[in-house]
């Protein structure tokens, strides 16, 4: 079609608008098609063109209505087809068992439908095998976002990157100017990798000596693999906001099966990092890990309120993602295992609008550090999605109606949390009180260690 | 548990209606054989007490419901299971709740710009539109678009294409698939064919838009064989859809080839796919002057009675004319409904009972029991200790006639106290010496405001009493009491148990189950406090495509009345042979 000049067009077009009066709109395109053969094809005969000329130049005295040629454009897909169908066919030539898929979804990309560009044999395998048509097409769409979401991270990147590059050019131009202008180095800088070994250091000691929190691995069978993407994703998040936190709980990720999809994924995810990572997985179950009295397990379908934060429970998230809304599955893990269950204190605090009452584990993980850190659950319930609520209780409101009893120890707990918050900018403080406070087991084992800050001095 | 609540009021203020329509419940004098063998005479005692009660309630005038009856819109239907009953519960909240909802929902409407031309433009014209228009890259899919929304003129979709192939030098496949649209939607043939050979020519395959849209373009025409081959060329890829298949189908039978369509029928059937409406339809009005193919389109309404379809109004007109048509005039076709008794008012003859067959319902109880109550996780819904102890208290005791589901009965009102109306209801009962099991959680009996206790004590004398953990659910538990106790027993409650159907794991059974509640089920229809209290009809029939030796009856969908999913058709086509 590239060599059908739009100007050589419009000039047939011209022409055959005005012969339209006399000739039917069928007989026209005929002309049309032949008007355009004998111009393009130089090897039809040349008087074939110089008759419709003739034609053209006696009937072009007639006066030209606004009579238009409605299938000028069916002569125009006609006459330059070929050497598309020839172009294509090659193309396809090679036959993939996947090829009547990648045909599918290409053609679905020119019917304007939401499919990604390019798609790898694997998604193509899982393509074929979605049976419906729906599914297909969500697949696909599911696919095109993905990749549209990558797309615009490159090119944001790719951005910055250049950014970044004449940034530099321009300073570097300035240092020439000034000769040889040394670097300010009054401060120290402050490099990424001492935050790292800070936050190591805290996570390590959270793990000597910090409250436990379980991710309770077993759902695996009830999820779809898109859901455990997510939940793996999730519990990154999860490692990541602990891992920031002034005091980090110790992760356990219990019920955690080699080789299962969960451990897949989160080895993929964190690709050489899972080995050094400072969290506990094993793939026994958290009811042989911890003593039984003291697992709580947080659900949403409990009938108990988590009024205060206990810091001597070890509390257990299932590492779960529902899409569609399984009610009651880990609260039967939790009868199962006849442990104490609990609820977040949502319906207290918040004045609940719409939306399930379950939690990603991210803002799970927020809320519990938060409360944890500060015994508010104002400050904690922040993490609450805001569109889920319209806002909280008034507070005297909330201490009123619901519990005027809790409202002693929750200042107790409060207290307590201050003086974790202290503890965390001062190490050895940190240390001295808690060998005051925790078994003697414990401190005995934290004084054979050598510790960290008798390394750095 | 809200529409539970206003649907309770929405009875009280129209108390006249439910006088006249809502009858005594649970009358098992003309049942099936079977039953009758099985629990005699349990069922005569059943009945007439139960008729005793329904007498005692009609003659008690109640002056204030008449002035509220002023306001009646139309007729409730007797049952919640009635085709309409839904869509009239909703459509009564709406009103009550106004029509704020409705506005919230749907928001300010924006007026809709159409600057659709009403004639061929010339390309000029057209360029001079595509720069005015806001988003030009998109201009010719969205102005095709907008001609098949506004189903405009086809010369002015043409001048557009004229347009795109004189400026770019061809046409895109998006906009060509929008033009078939157009050409199909507005019927025209040579169009469609010209299209077609494009296609054909310029791209190697199509997708199965572009394929669905010619088999319905080619159905009409001489050149319907060619659907075949669309068909499968889509088979390729996909599975047709039902629709496409009903379009070769109607092809191959407005060219009189009843055998291609048998063939693609059976296809299609195998493939699992429900056959459209307009398929049967087109069988039944295609073999109307022929009728060679009788045992073939009996079978297409013993298909739809394995699989509990309802033919709709149009296609049982079809159905009504074929049979009329029958050579020797031997069919009579009329409109009706069944009585309550199970007859049809037309013919005289007992409709299929509802109650279960000995086998169909011990594989019902089998089911419910396995996929319902225990499932994949006993732990979900209970702990195996407690259906071990309900299993044995349900075995200690007698079988029961009537199992309450406690919270749904004492939340049947919102007015009044909860354990006053469950005690009500249950006293209601016992008076007529039923046997009753009541099912309630355990924070029942810890005594509060709306449990008072001594009420609790006084249902307890008068019935069996089973309660379960507050964090199980109750539910399964009236399931198995209610099955174990034999064919004979009822369950109370509103809740019409869908939660529950869709554990069941293949949908023969979900339709047995459906059944099966059809008529164990006991619905409230009336509860006045301290004064009424009335169930809705247990019908007696099984609304169900059924036929005998020379007759055939077909319950329907009327045009007109939205029918759910868990509920079943009103009217009936009553066909029978002229003697």
């Amino acid at each position: 079609m590239r060599f059908l000049n739009t100007q050589l067009v419009n000039v047939l077009r011209r022409q055959c608008i005005t012969q339209t009066p006399v000739l039917t709109q069928r007989e026209g395109s005929w002309l049309m098609t032949r008007c355009l053969k004998t111009l393009l094809l130089p090897s039809s005969p040349p008087w074939r063109a110089l008759s419709t000329a003739q034609r053209l130049r006696k009937e072009a005295s007639q006066p030209s209505t606004d009579k238009l040629d409605l299938d000028l454009w069916k002569s125009v897909m006609k006459s330059g087809g070929d050497s598309a169908v020839v172009t294509q066919a090659e193309e396809s030539a090679e036959a993939s068992p996947l090829g009547a898929v990648r045909e599918l979804v290409e053609m679905w990309r020119q019917a304007g439908k939401l499919v990604p560009e390019n798609m790898t044999e694997e998604e193509l395998q899982t393509l074929e095998e979605l049976s419906t048509k729906s599914s297909r097409k969500k697949y696909l769409k599911y696919l095109a976002l993905k990749e549209g979401h990558k797309k615009a991270r490159k090119k944001k990147q790719e951005k910055k990157k250049q950014e970044r590059a004449e940034d530099a050019k321009g300073s570097g131009e300035d240092e020439e100017e000034d000769g040889s202008r040394m670097k300010n180095t009054f401060l120290l800088q402050f490099w990424q990798r001492s935050i790292d070994a800070l936050y190591n250091w805290r996570a390590a000691q959270a793990m000597q000596f910090g409250q436990s929190l379980v991710f309770d691995m077993s759902y695996d069978r009830y999820m779809t693999r898109r859901e455990i993407e997510n939940t793996v994703s999730q519990l990154l998040e999860c490692e990541g906001w602990n891992r920031r936190a002034l005091d980090p709980f110790h992760l356990h990720f219990c019920n955690l099966k080699v080789e299962a999809a969960y451990h897949k994924e989160l080895i993929k995810r964190y690709s050489g990092a899972w080995d050094r990572l400072l969290v506990s997985a094993t793939d026994r179950p958290h009811q042989e890990v911890f003593p039984r009295e003291k697992l709580v397990y947080l659900t949403a379908d409990s009938p108990h309120v988590l009024k205060t934060f206990d810091h001597d429970k070890v509390y257990i998230v299932g590492a779960m993602v529902d899409k569609s809304i399984q009610t009651g599955l880990s609260l039967a893990n939790a009868k199962r295992l006849n442990l104490a269950t609990a609820r977040l204190p949502l319906d207290e605090y918040l004045l609940w609008d719409s939306g399930a009452k379950n939690l990603t584990l991210d803002q799970v993980i927020r809320i519990l550090l938060t409360i944890k850190d500060t015994g508010s659950w104002e400050k904690a319930l922040r993490f609450v999605p805001s569109r889920k609520h319209e806002g909280f209780y008034k507070p005297q409101q909330s201490e009123h109606k619901h519990w005027g009893k809790a409202e002693a120890r929750r200042d107790n707990s409060r207290t307590q949390g201050a003086f974790v918050r202290h503890q965390a900018f001062n190490p050895k403080m940190q240390q001295t009180l808690l060998k005051d406070s925790r078994s003697g087991e414990t401190a005995g084992k934290s004084k054979g260690k050598k510790n960290w800050w008798e390394e750095e001095d | 548990m809200g529409t539970l609540l206003i649907s309770c009021t929405l009875n009280s203020i129209y108390p006249l209606l439910v006088h006249s329509r809502a009858s005594c419940f649970a009358v098992h004098k003309n049942v099936s054989s079977f039953f009758k063998v099985w629990v005699p005479l349990k069922v005569q005692r059943f009945s007439t007490r139960v008729g005793n009660s329904y007498e005692g309630d009609d003659k008690r005038p109640n002056t204030k419901q008449k002035e509220q009856s002023g306001k009646v819109p139309h007729a409730l239907p007797k049952s919640v299971f009635a085709a309409g009953t839904a869509r009239k519960k909703a459509e009564f909240l709406k009103q009550k709740w106004g029509n704020d909802f409705d506005k919230a929902l749907k928001g300010p409407r924006k007026p809709k710009e159409n600057n659709i031309p009403s004639q061929p433009l010339s390309a000029a014209q057209w360029k001079t539109l595509k720069d005015d228009a806001r988003a030009s890259h998109h201009f010719e899919v969205s102005m095709m678009e907008k001609m098949l929304a506004a189903n405009s003129d086809i010369d002015v979709a043409k001048s557009l294409l004229a347009y795109v192939a004189m400026e770019t030098g061809t046409v895109s496949y998006e906009l060509l698939l929008r033009y078939l649209t157009l050409c199909v939607h507005g019927n025209h043939e040579s169009e469609v064919f010209d299209v077609y050979d494009i296609m054909k020519k310029r791209f190697k395959t199509l997708e199965t838009g572009a394929y669905s849209l010619f088999i319905k373009g080619f159905s009409r025409t001489e050149k319907w064989r060619e659907c075949l081959l669309l068909l499968e060329s889509i088979k390729r890829v996909i599975t047709p859809s039902p629709r496409n298949y009903g379009y070769a189908i109607n092809g191959a039978l407005l060219h009189s080839d009843s055998r291609t369509a048998w063939v693609l029928y059976e296809e299609m059937v195998e493939k699992g796919l429900t056959p459209n409406q307009e398929t049967w339809q087109a069988f039944f009005d295609s073999d109307r002057s022929a009728h060679d193919s009788e045992s073939k389109l009996s079978s297409l309404l013993l298909y739809m009675r394995n699989n509990q379809i309802y033919p709709g109004e149009a296609l049982v007109k079809s159905i009504k004319v074929w049979f009329e048509s029958v050579p020797g005039n031997k069919w009579n076709g009329s409109w009706t409904t069944p009585e309550n008794s199970g007859h049809c008012r037309n013919c005289c003859s007992s409709l299929e009972s509802i109650q279960l067959t000995e086998d169909e319902y011990n594989q019902l109880k089998e089911k419910v029991m396995n996929d319902v109550i225990q499932g994949k996780d006993v732990f979900k819904k209970t702990t195996p200790q407690e259906l071990e102890s309900f299993k044995s208290f349900v075995k200690k005791r007698p079988p029961f006639d009537v199992i309450i589901d406690g919270l749904n009965v004492a939340n049947t009102t919102s007015k009044g106290n909860q354990s006053e109306t469950l005690l009500e209801v249950v006293s209601h009962l016992a008076q007529q010496n039923l046997r009753l099991l009541v099912l309630g959680r355990k924070h029942m009996l810890r005594g509060s405001r709306s449990w008072d206790r001594k009420n609790m004590s006084v249902i307890q004398q008068k019935a069996d009493c089973f309660f379960t953990d507050n964090i199980s659910e109750d539910d399964p538990f009236l399931l198995y009491a209610t099955l174990h106790s034999g064919n004979h027993c009822k369950f109370l409650s509103r809740d019409l148990m869908r939660d529950h159907k869709a554990c069941l794991p293949d949908s023969s059974t979900r339709r047995l189950f459906f059944k099966w509640q059809r008529g164990h089920q006991l619905v409230l229809s009336s509860y006045t406090a301290g004064r009424r209290i009335r169930f809705e009809t247990v019908p007696k029939y099984d609304t169900i495509i059924q036929t005998e030796e020379n007759s055939w009856h077909i319950p329907y969908d009327e045009d007109g009345v939205e029918r759910y999913s868990y509920e079943v058709p009103r009217k009936w086509l009553c066909l029978e042979m002229k003697r």
